[in-house]
């Protein structure tokens, strides 16, 4: 494993635990204000909306690095190995595709025009734009550990010949 | 209609190149709208949908039953689970097939993933099976077919998403209308193995003769205050399913720390893995949104709605119609995205008959149930066939008359509505 995805790992792992953590404490601070003070939170309902954003999309794509999406599988086995690594890119091209085009252009977009319209959130006060930035930080993450794991196929193929 | 003919091309090609079926779905909805809308508001209107999607209080609800999930299978809940069902059923024919359906069930009844259940009490029965002589194959078709009770008895993350792409079915009387298909689907399963037990001549059983001592039984007592709390707190309106759900995170934890098997310093790694796994849930579920939209956006439904209602009027018939091709759907494709892409096509044609949203929901999750059972598109399946180190082919045999069962109580609970509905209808949640 490269350095550099040791790094992209640690990173986002420590991001996800800790948004992960704080979307169970909101929850919880959600129904402990109402019974046990007496008075609703304003707050919560809107950060658990805002943190899910941020979960769902850092953690799909953390979940390209770790190879946790599922793809189906239809080719025998036999056909696998002369093509496989022709599949595999194409594969890789698809989910890179996707990631740059609509995560990070279309969702660039809409965070352009939600930060021009100066929108803020209406509990919390903070700017939707830093909410909608969710869709291309992941989409550039998710292009990093797709172009990462092309770099390490090539570097142990070579490995392998040599 | 050009919409539906370039989503079923591109989805095609793109799901055969392997691109991971989240992408693949995302971006089979890009392609779809090129044809009638310019490229940049295509980009920006599925994008804007897949952020729409989980800007939704419900569907944290998914992500903290996960982290339950979790808690609760490193917290060796499962194995205390398994010792209070060897207690219950040990001595039934096929005691350890036996022991095996009803701790899945049971542990379905605490976290809402059926591919949760398969791992956590997969992971320790199957090794146990072995060594009592069962074939490898036979343990991991009960497995299998076992773990997807969990999706119909509450909680279950898939009626939350049924729910969603509902437009807001009633989450509580879904809760408690998947009570009874569940307990009969479990039931339907224990016969299957009790026979599959005798014709496989396995080694009798230890389990009879050795039955767990009290202490060990008791202590899987308070794991299920679990689910006592999160369904009273959901049916007696004290919280909502997403509260419940941290009530549950909450509980799991407190339980773990207890038994003394989970300790602080693993609940970062344990939060990251929750993390990771709600991501390629939620990446299924908002590009299906998006799809959906998309299908909406081209007015297939209507298109469905009058092609199915011209070719049959019978309530029974249509219900038969939609179960045979979700049978269809459900081999091909994952639970979540098809619930979502078809409730929207399929629940106001099955409204339109007087068939009530909340039965519909139901049978839909049970049907669907078979797909993920099956090849080539089957995620509890793989995951069961890995637990238990066997191949698909082994499995696969042993599965048929398990495949049957799951189809006759299909039947059943599609026919009688009121194995769903009583209970629900009962506690006032449906007229």
């Amino acid at each position: 494993m490269s350095r550099a995805r040791a790094r992209l790992d640690a990173a986002l792992g420590a991001a996800l635990a800790g948004l992960m953590a704080l979307a169970v404490l909101n929850v919880l601070w959600q129904v402990a204000s109402r019974y046990v003070l007496q008075s609703p939170s304003s707050f919560t309902d809107e950060l658990a909306r805002y943190l899910l954003m941020w979960i769902g999309l850092l953690g799909a794509a953390y979940g390209v690095g770790q190879r946790l999406h599922v793809a189906m599988d239809l080719w025998p086995a036999r056909l696998d190995a002369r093509v496989g690594g022709a599949l595999a890119l194409v594969a890789d091209a698809g989910v890179l595709g996707f990631a740059l085009v609509v995560w990070v252009v279309g969702g660039g977009r809409l965070v352009a025009l939600v930060a021009s319209l100066g929108q803020t959130s209406a509990a919390l006060g903070v700017p939707l734009a830093a909410v909608y930035a969710a869709l291309p930080v992941s989409g550039l993450i998710v292009a990093a550990y797709v172009l990462l794991g092309i770099v390490e196929r090539r570097r142990e193929r070579a490995g392998e010949t040599s | 209609m050009t919409e539906a003919s370039v989503l079923l091309v591109s989805g095609l090609l793109l799901l055969v190149a392997r691109v991971p079926v989240g992408f693949a779905i995302g971006a089979a909805s890009v392609l779809a709208l090129l044809p009638s809308m310019s490229p940049e508001p295509a980009l920006m209107t599925v994008a804007q949908r897949i952020a729409i999607s989980f800007d939704s209080f419900v569907l944290l609800a998914i992500p903290l039953f996960v982290l339950a999930g979790e808690l609760m299978n490193r917290g060796g809940l499962a194995r205390r689970l398994i010792e209070l069902a060897r207690r219950g059923v040990g001595g039934v024919s096929g005691g350890l097939l036996q022991v095996h359906i009803v701790a899945s069930m049971l542990f379905g009844a605490i976290a809402g993933s059926a591919v949760a259940t398969a791992s956590a009490v997969g992971g320790v029965l199957q090794p146990r099976l072995r060594e009592e002589g069962y074939a490898p194959g036979v343990g991991a078709a009960v497995n299998v077919a076992s773990a997807t009770t969990g999706l119909v008895i509450p909680p279950s993350n898939v009626l939350i998403v049924y729910s969603l792409a509902s437009g807001g079915v009633s989450i509580a009387a879904l809760f408690l209308a998947g009570y009874g298909p569940g307990l009969l689907m479990g039931a339907s399963l224990m016969a299957v193995a009790a026979w599959l037990a005798r014709r496989g001549r396995f080694a009798p059983d230890r389990e009879a003769a050795d039955p767990p001592a009290a202490g060990r039984v008791l202590s899987a007592l308070p794991s299920l205050s679990i689910p006592v709390i999160v369904m009273g707190g959901i049916v007696g309106g004290v919280f909502t399913a997403t509260e419940a759900a941290a009530v549950a995170v909450l509980l799991s934890l407190v339980l773990g720390l207890a038994y003394r098997e989970i300790r602080l310093r693993d609940l970062p790694a344990i939060l990251r893995d929750s993390a990771a796994t709600t991501g390629s849930v939620l990446l299924l579920i908002g590009t299906s949104m998006a799809l959906s939209w998309v299908i909406a956006y081209g007015r297939i439904p209507q298109e469905v709605a009058s092609a199915l209602l011209s070719f049959a009027h019978d309530p029974l018939w249509v219900l038969l119609l939609l179960n045979v091709t979700l049978l269809a759907v459900g081999t091909f494709m994952d639970m979540t995205p098809a619930i979502l892409i078809f409730t929207p096509i399929f629940l106001p044609v099955a409204t339109g008959l007087g068939i009530d949203p909340v039965h519909f929901g139901i049978v839909m999750v049970m049907n669907l149930c078979i797909g993920v059972c099956t090849p080539p598109v089957g995620t509890v399946l793989f995951v069961g066939c890995s637990v238990a180190g066997v191949t698909l082919g082994q499995a696969v045999r042993p599965l048929l008359p398990l495949y049957g069962a799951m189809l006759v109580t299909l039947a059943v609970v599609t026919l009688a509505p009121d194995i769903s509905l009583a209970l629900p209808r009962w506690l006032g949640f449906v007229p």
